[in-house]
């Protein structure tokens, strides 16, 4: 990821002075993602991850080792990518990894095979994701529910609705033109050889979330609904609409992260199982402000790649997954804690 | 009200002080927050603490009551030196601070919250009669015989939580009461009953500190005054020695008379006029506000003066009547529609209600401009005008390190200032400020009442709604004055005080 | 005051204050009722009926009576599935079917239950982390550590431990009453004991707590405690009715979720400082009701659990939705 802390801004000019000048020159997002004076901890993690795997497994060292390490990762870091929005607005989204699990079990149900329905089954898990981001986000807006309880329903409502359709056990079957996404990759690239199409189309969805957040006023004003909805509404801001944007994006993320896995992972009636906690806190390793108002997509995009890394590594160090998963839980916490020691010392 | 005048006067020359700080410095990372301060006060003194915001008011106090620890000078409690490590050890020494943001649990009983941390219990089980008695015994001593002491407090008015404050501190067997600016959140009438209650308490034999922005309560209430400036002490002196002016010159270093900008010149056609407007809260509500004057809307608390506001803005919006803005029939049902009729509001409580705190100064000024220019272009498009909005942080003179500076480090005038300037570039016929000078500093009110003269006089329709009724004779052009919900009378910019509250009481006689 | 606490706030004032609990219980009661008469078995309606409701309500009623006290201080425990898992595996692993270790079993698992309470308390007080991440991650550790030292069922629980599930006094099982029993002593200790004011003045306002020298971090960590205990019960429960305990019980109940749900039904308002027990066990024994109901019409297992996660939201929109301010 290169896309720098895009949270910071240009170098100050006092208020009182040329605020303009700094701002105008500024010309928006691309300058300040130009501004990496001061990196986040969590890229400096994540390289230093990067390096051990390296040293373990010189393999992951090669452009194709490292693709292929991307595609197995960006699932994980296209949610991530999508639940930002959420967090950054205030609230959760634990919605996302049933919304995976019923992208894939319905996907292989209604085409069963057939590739002349991929186009259809792709547009109708699109609506999927839309509507079920609308109902989650107008859920918390219009009824005031909170997010947690919210999506928590629709988590065990959409994993009802998946395991019904399915009737218990994977059925159907996926053609390899929609396991393209999730499975193919391009070979004989110049310079990087091989190039899945899973890591296209996280660049695809990482670039349109960082535009979204950075780059366009949508962002702000999740940012500022997230710091206070109060407020925002006073000065304007369609609360509503804004915040369910955030459900949308985030819904649609647990879409695009279905297709990949259905294409790399098969069917099955658990693949998405887990991934709204994963996704949850890659955000918040990656300095997303749980309860809203601070966070940044590529930040939290790292801090997917470093859970991976995390994976990786410790799957080369020959641990059993149930304890990556409590390695897991530490870093979390160690996260968090030493992001509340840094605001700490800073005051 | 001021029955207690002549025994104050006669105690506050006698008697050891209850408390004395020597020589306190206190320094902040960059800034020295105080520098050798001394201050003291006796039982059965009011002493006044007076200074504009950063004068070191808080820090001082803080250093009183165990917040923080001085690195140097000492203080001394009935002349022993004491030292306290944990507010909790200044409250076991007799001193109790209410503070602006009342630490009592809404959702709990009176006598819960009076005696929060030590309640009355055999083997650890509550014992709840003794607690209801002597919650009512403490009520009564302050003649709060109104207060239950089962009722939760969350169904009280402010004033009567103020009370519950009080009477907590009290509880405490508190010798030292620290009053923070407990009238800024009250009503004009509210105030006069709680005036009474800080009499009461000096006529106790507590010493009172009591700090305040409101020049009246300081000079009708203290025995002695203290100014303080810049970390440093300025003055102390007796109330019959001063006087406002002395007061405020001490505190900024120039007059009282400057506070107010001048009246409008010329005056246009109306910008904004409604006629018959009704909703539950206010009825029969016929106001016009023409291009180049300031209105003050004056009133009671439950007069309607703040949900008339609230009702212009879509908050809580009109259920009958017309508005029209710049002569079209608008129909403002919510913010947003409010926003798009022309109409712009400053709420009254900046950081619930105005500022996004963890966003840059920019930001927040940047927020009216983006919210209306649609959802995917960039946050700095011309449609959002950047230049302008930049030009008006200039105008409105935010004091900050930098534009992009977190916004909740500002101190209140310039998150005001802030808010003043998102309203500015977006530009709105009529422009709604909600007490808006409620905490801040005297510098920064003078140059927010420069402000609204000055959005006004560029034709634009100014409304301040306001519980300071110097600020609502010494800024308005025109006052209109509310009670019961409805309009009772209007009033010409110069009218007194006295006018305002004869038609605010709807009593003919009024004590000044 | 635990009995009204449900009327939301501000909503509450022009409607009469019916008692969260009482209406949750009234309304399952009636549902049930109905349906049962609708469904041509009028005999299920008796006390024998009502039991075996309150049966299917027993192990989460323990865990929500504990998540009652992390949620009343204004924190929240994830970790709990994952801690009755675990109290379940080590019942039955330190039992082997051996009567003469069920104390020292369950000592031992209520010791831990107390430890990882302890832990957690400490992770948000000292250090500062957001109760949900840090209790999402001891429950990641806590699992983690679990599946990595047992795959499958583990030990044997010996018969005399069986009777906590399936012994009964009268025509009320042990279980039930032991979770009554101990939703009594939550509730009035509360109502009218110094730790209960404590638990509802720092979740209602932990400044002003500090200000009234409570000692915050403490109830903190106390409330996390018994958040956990309450957990270690419901494995032990578990245990006992399953005969043994596997890795999986705890998360295959989604009792981090359900307990939450539960509380927040209940009347207990996520942010801390108001709610109760009554109105915990009240929504404990709402989704056992629903739960009958769903069998007795019929309705497959799937499709119960989307009609669940649906009444969760209902349930909560149905007080949430005429408040004022924003939620998120």
């Amino acid at each position: 990821m290169s896309g720098g802390d895009a949270d910071r801004a240009p170098a100050p000019a006092p208020v009182a002075e040329g605020a303009a000048g700094a701002a105008r020159a500024g010309g928006g997002w691309r300058a300040r993602l130009g501004g990496l004076a001061r990196i986040h901890p969590i890229y400096i993690v994540l390289i230093a991850l990067l390096v051990a795997i390296a040293w373990m497994s010189p393999v992951f060292a090669e452009p194709a080792g490292m693709m292929n390490f991307l595609r197995r990762a960006a699932p994980l870091m296209i949610l991530a990518a999508g639940q930002v929005f959420v967090i950054v607005a205030g609230g959760f989204d634990l919605a996302v990894g049933s919304l995976v699990t019923l992208v894939v079990l319905g996907s292989a149900l209604m085409i069963d095979g057939d590739p002349t329905m991929t186009g259809i089954t792709l547009a109708v898990m699109v609506g999927v994701g839309v509507a079920v981001g609308l109902v989650n986000g107008a859920i918390v807006a219009y009824l005031k529910v909170p997010s947690i309880i919210a999506t928590l329903g629709m988590l065990i409502s959409l994993k009802g609705v998946a395991l019904s359709l399915s009737g218990g056990s994977p059925q159907g079957y996926l053609p390899e033109n929609f396991r393209f996404f999730g499975r193919h990759t391009f070979t004989d690239i110049p310079l990087i050889g091989i190039l899945p199409v899973a890591v296209i189309v996280l660049v695809v969805f990482g670039a349109l979330a960082i535009w979204l957040m950075h780059g366009t006023r949508f962002g702000k004003q999740v940012l500022a609904l997230g710091d206070n909805p109060r407020a925002a509404e006073l000065a304007g801001v369609n609360v509503p609409v804004v915040r369910i944007g955030a459900f949308l994006i985030s819904a649609l993320s647990a879409v695009v992260a279905g297709v990949l896995l259905g294409g790399f992972a098969g069917v099955s009636t658990d693949v998405g199982d887990g991934y709204e906690l994963q996704a949850i806190a890659a955000a918040v390793i990656g300095g997303a402000q749980l309860l809203g108002g601070r966070g940044s997509v590529p930040t939290a995009i790292a801090g997917a790649l470093t859970l991976s890394a995390l994976f990786t590594l410790l799957n080369l160090l020959g641990f059993p997954k149930p304890l990556r998963d409590a390695v897991q839980g530490l870093i979390l916490i160690a996260a968090v804690a030493y992001t509340m020691a840094q605001r700490h010392r800073r005051g | 009200m001021t029955g207690g005048d002549e025994t104050a006067a006669a105690s506050a020359g006698e008697g050891a002080p209850a408390f004395e700080m020597r020589g306190i410095t206190k320094t902040f990372p960059g800034v020295t927050a105080l520098a050798d301060v001394g201050f003291a006060c006796r039982a059965g003194e009011i002493h006044a603490l007076c200074g504009e915001n950063g004068a070191g008011k808080s820090t001082l106090i803080k250093i009183l009551s165990g917040v923080y620890r001085a690195d140097a000078g000492e203080i001394r409690l009935g002349g022993r030196p004491v030292r306290f490590d944990h507010p909790v050890e200044a409250r076991d020494a007799g001193i109790s601070v209410v503070h602006q943001e009342l630490s009592l649990l809404p959702d709990r009983t009176v006598a819960d919250n009076l005696f929060l941390g030590r309640e009355p219990a055999r083997f650890g089980v509550i014992d709840r009669g003794v607690m209801r008695r002597r919650a009512r015994e403490a009520l009564d001593d302050l003649f709060a015989e109104a207060i239950a002491p089962d009722a939760l407090v969350r169904d009280l008015p402010l004033a009567q939580q103020q009370v519950v404050e009080i009477a907590k501190a009290l509880a405490f067997e508190a010798r030292i009461v620290v009053l923070d600016e407990p009238t800024a959140a009250l009503e004009e009438h509210e105030v006069a009953a709680f005036k009474a209650l800080v009499l009461r308490l000096r006529d106790r034999g507590v010493a009172v500190v009591y700090i305040s922005h409101r020049m009246p309560e300081v000079f009708e209430l203290a025995d002695t005054i203290t100014v303080l400036k810049d970390g440093r002490h300025v003055l102390t002196a007796p109330r019959g020695e001063l006087d406002v002016g002395a007061v405020v010159r001490a505190m900024v270093g120039r007059a009282l008379e400057d506070f107010f900008p001048p009246r409008a010149e010329t005056v246009g056609e109306p910008v904004l006029s409604v006629a018959g407007g009704a909703n539950d809260r206010i009825a029969g509500i016929d106001v016009a506000v023409r291009r180049g004057e300031i209105v003050g809307i004056a009133g009671l608390e439950g007069s309607g003066k703040a949900a008339l506001g609230r009702a212009l803005f879509g908050l809580e919006p009109f259920e009958a009547g017309t508005v029209r803005v710049g002569g079209r029939d608008v129909h403002p049902g919510s913010p947003r529609a409010a926003i798009a009729a022309g109409i712009g509001y400053l709420p009254e409580d900046r950081k619930a209600e105005g500022l996004a705190l963890m966003q840059s100064v920019r930001d927040n000024c940047m927020l009216t401009m983006r919210a209306v220019a649609g959802l995917f272009g960039r946050p700095d498009a011309p449609q959002t005008r950047p230049a302008e909005v930049e030009r008006m942080m200039r105008a409105v003179d935010i004091r900050a390190a930098s534009p992009d500076q977190e916004v909740r480090l500002l101190s209140g005038g310039n998150q005001q200032k802030a808010i003043v300037a998102r309203w500015f570039a977006r530009d709105p016929e009529v422009l709604i400020f909600a007490e808006p000078t409620r905490g801040i500093d005297v510098n920064a009110k003078a140059a927010i009442y420069r402000l609204m003269r000055d959005y006004a006089a560029a034709g634009k329709g100014v409304v301040m709604i306001s519980s300071d009724l110097p600020e609502i004779v010494g800024v308005s052009d025109r006052i209109v004055v509310m009670r019961a919900g409805t309009v009772v009378g209007e009033l010409s910019g110069g009218a007194g005080e006295e006018d305002v509250m004869r038609l605010a009481t709807g009593h003919t006689e009024v004590a000044a | 005051m635990t009995a009204t606490v449900g009327s939301a706030a501000g909503a509450g004032r022009r409607l009469p204050r019916i008692p969260v609990p009482a209406a949750l219980i009234l309304g399952g009661v009636l549902a049930w009722a109905v349906t049962m008469v609708a469904a041509g078995q009028p005999g299920q309606i008796s006390v024998d009926g009502f039991v075996s409701i309150l049966q299917r309500a027993t192990a989460l009623g323990f865990v929500a009576i504990g998540q009652t006290f992390a949620i009343l201080v204004g924190s929240i425990d994830l970790s709990v599935a994952n801690l009755v898992s675990v109290a379940a595996v080590m019942a039955s692993f330190i039992m082997q079917g051996d009567p003469a270790m069920i104390v020292p079993a369950v000592v031992a698992v209520l010791a831990i239950g107390a430890a990882v309470g302890l832990a957690n308390g400490l992770i948000v007080t000292q250090l500062g982390v957001n109760p949900l991440i840090a209790t999402l991650g001891t429950g990641l550790i806590l699992q983690g550590v679990l599946s990595t030292s047992f795959q499958n069922f583990a030990g044997a629980v010996p018969e005399a431990f069986q009777v906590f599930a399936y012994g009964q006094i009268g025509p009320f099982p042990i279980g039930v009453l032991t979770m009554l029993g101990m939703a009594a002593v939550a509730g009035l200790t509360l109502k009218y004991t110094v730790f209960g004011a404590r638990i509802y003045a720092v979740g209602g306002n932990r400044d002003g707590a500090r200000l009234a020298g409570i000692k915050t971090t403490r109830v903190v960590i106390q409330a996390h405690m018994l958040c956990s205990l309450g957990a270690a019960m419901t494995g032990l429960y578990l245990a006992s009715r399953l005969r043994s305990g596997a890795p999986w019980v705890g998360r295959d109940g989604v009792y981090d979720l359900e307990s939450i749900a539960v509380v927040v039904i209940g009347g207990t308002i996520l942010a801390g400082g108001r709610g109760g027990v009554a109105g915990t066990i009240a929504g404990v024994i709402v989704f056992a009701f629903i739960d009958a109901i769903f069998n007795t019409i019929g309705i497959d297992a799937y499709l119960k659990q989307v009609l669940r996660g649906a009444i969760i939201i209902a349930a909560v929109a149905a007080y949430a939705y005429r408040m004022k301010g924003h939620v998120a």
